[in-house]
């Protein structure tokens, strides 16, 4: 699993490769929290190329929310498989999220 | 496929082995990538759930895990030594009071994904069925 940050067009790109569960949610986690510390206002996190989520994984994304919510931050959830999105779907996760279908429209008016 | 029963410890590494050799196991069925990856979900929250909610993580006390096909059905059951839990007292995690907490979606995910869910009196062993063909 693999976090690479990409300053783009005056916000913050994540993607994320791999897996996002119990064992790489501390990573993930840690990650973030720098970009939280940091008050990151707006960051767009890439999906694409995670294969699998699990529980833990999406308590992760659910807490990152959270704290960027503490200081009014926004975030957008892009490029995922239609595996992934179905567990959004059925946790009701979708309404929390804002879930975009590619990269460039979660970018754009953003 | 034959009634296969394994005993393990309680560690983490155990969870992905789980889910691995099921899913090996069921390479002759030729089962789709969605049912493959719903059961690795399902198998990997309910041996998670008996490591860590069940067992508390104590390395002496094993998981057992049972699994077969009978009738184009994969039957699932995991079992810890621990005290048992209530299903039914799991808040649901998609009601908006709950949406935040980090807590019963695994349990819920589940309930979702597989076609029977069946647990214990004592709630310490899961039952599990999933249609794969």
């Amino acid at each position: 699993m693999a976090v690479r940050i990409d300053p783009k067009q005056g916000l913050t790109v994540c993607h994320i490769d791999g897996e996002i569960d119990i064992n790489s949610s501390p990573i993930i986690k840690k990650s973030f929290d720098k970009l939280i510390s940091q008050k990151t206002s707006k960051i767009v996190i890439n999906l694409s190329r995670v294969t699998y989520v699990d529980s833990s994984g999406l308590a992760t994304l659910v807490e990152i929310l959270k704290n960027m919510r503490s200081y009014n931050g926004k975030m957008r959830l892009a490029c995922m498989s239609p595996k992934i999105k179905s567990l959004f779907e059925i946790t009701k996760l979708e309404k929390l999220f804002e879930i975009l279908a590619d990269e460039e429209t979660a970018i754009t008016n953003f | 496929m034959e009634k296969k029963d394994i005993r393990f410890e309680s560690n983490s590494g155990r969870i992905r082995e789980s889910s691995s050799r099921i899913l090996e196991d069921l390479e002759s069925y030729a089962i789709d990538e969605k049912t493959a990856f719903e059961i690795k979900l399902c198998v990997e929250e309910a041996v998670r759930n008996a490591i860590v909610h069940g067992n508390k993580s104590d390395p002496k006390r094993k998981v057992r895990l049972g699994y077969w096909v009978s009738e184009g059905v994969l039957n699932i059951e995991i079992e810890d030594e621990g005290a048992g839990f209530d299903h039914e007292l799991v808040k649901d995690p998609t009601k908006e009071e709950n949406i935040l907490r980090n807590s019963g979606r695994g349990v819920y995910l589940i309930k979702k994904l597989m076609d029977k869910v069946e647990y214990s009196t004592k709630g310490n062993k899961i039952n599990m069925a999933k249609k794969i063909k």
